[in-house]
């Protein structure tokens, strides 16, 4: 039953991920992207990581894809600007290095020992004496320990990296005069309308924010 | 019904190829954002996969694929932030998302 689950997400997952990336409309693009990381939660869960399917949904398909749909309407394209002038050459060349990417890494994954020996991925552990956190692996508690303690270092260098990603991105959103110091004044004057709000910060700073949860 | 590695691991290759076949193929930079967010996507479900394949076999810190995961996954929020905002700005400068139409290194 797992497997099953497993096969048919893994197969609504790329079916949207290719919808993902050939709408033309970038709205219909966030929904199908919002499939995807639902089905890539639903294999988390098959694959022993409750949590991080609870996170994958209250991040991604929460946080992030709230961040992408808000910056959508806020510029609220017509269709003009959203028409794209990729040559139909070009398409074909980047469809070919990508599936030769494909065709590369299905041939690393045949090869490979490793992955051959792998388990059933759907299989009870095996109950080993020596390892009794096994059982718990993947759950709050065992993450929570294991991210406090043996990876503490690493987690305060991610608080950091949110901490410059905050500021990058209100410093980049901010609204500024021309005359100002460091200011960036347009030689065309286009820069003078601004009808963005500064809202982007804000919600720049809570998609973050919950990040570290 | 059994479940092997090789399963996941073409799955989350279809998924990387998509993404970067996003990247290559298209100028809308939001779709261009959303593909590396597939991309990291793809690598995390890899990263769980081989974290729950080698489970036995795991060191004392079983947990460590999956703490990779939640780092990536700040690293993901992190990049879409500060990548939106780049957006936000260059729509403001040049009235375009197109990246085909932004091709001057100064303003």
């Amino acid at each position: 039953m797992d497997a099953f689950v497993f096969y048919i997400s893994g197969i609504i997952s790329v079916a949207a991920a290719g919808l993902v990336v050939t709408r033309r409309n970038p709205v219909y693009s966030a929904i199908y992207l919002v499939l995807v990381f639902v089905m890539i939660s639903l294999q988390f869960l098959v694959l022993r990581a409750p949590f991080l399917a609870v996170v994958q949904v209250l991040i991604y398909a929460g946080a992030i894809m709230v961040l992408f749909l808000f910056v959508i309407m806020l510029l609220n394209l017509t269709p003009e600007e959203l028409k794209e002038t990729v040559p139909r050459s070009r398409k074909y060349l980047a469809g070919g290095l990508s599936f030769v990417l494909f065709l590369l890494l299905v041939t690393a994954i045949r090869k490979s020992p490793t992955v051959r020996g792998a388990p059933n991925l759907v299989e009870p552990i095996p109950a080993t004496e020596g390892t009794p956190a096994l059982a718990t692996v993947g759950e709050v508690t065992a993450i929570g320990e294991s991210l406090f303690t043996t990876h503490a270092l690493a987690f305060e260098l991610t608080s950091v990296l949110i901490l410059v990603a905050i500021l990058g991105a209100i410093y980049l959103t901010k609204k500024r005069r021309p005359d100002a110091p460091g200011g960036i004044t347009s030689p065309t004057g286009l820069e003078t309308q601004e009808v963005l709000p500064e809202t982007p910060g804000d919600v720049v700073v809570t998609g973050a924010e919950e990040s570290r949860s | 019904m059994s479940l092997s590695l090789s399963f996941c691991l073409y799955v989350t290759a279809a998924l990387f190829a998509i993404g970067v076949y996003g990247v290559l193929s298209r100028q809308n930079l939001i779709v261009i954002l959303m593909s590396l967010e597939l991309m990291l996507n793809a690598v995390n479900l890899a990263l769980v996969a081989f974290g729950r394949a080698f489970l036995p076999s795991a060191p004392p810190d079983a947990n460590g694929p999956q703490i990779f995961v939640i780092i990536v996954l700040a690293v993901a929020a992190a990049e879409a932030a500060v990548g939106l905002s780049i957006l936000l700005a260059v729509y403001r400068k040049w009235r375009t998302t197109n990246v085909g139409q932004i091709d001057m290194l100064k303003g």
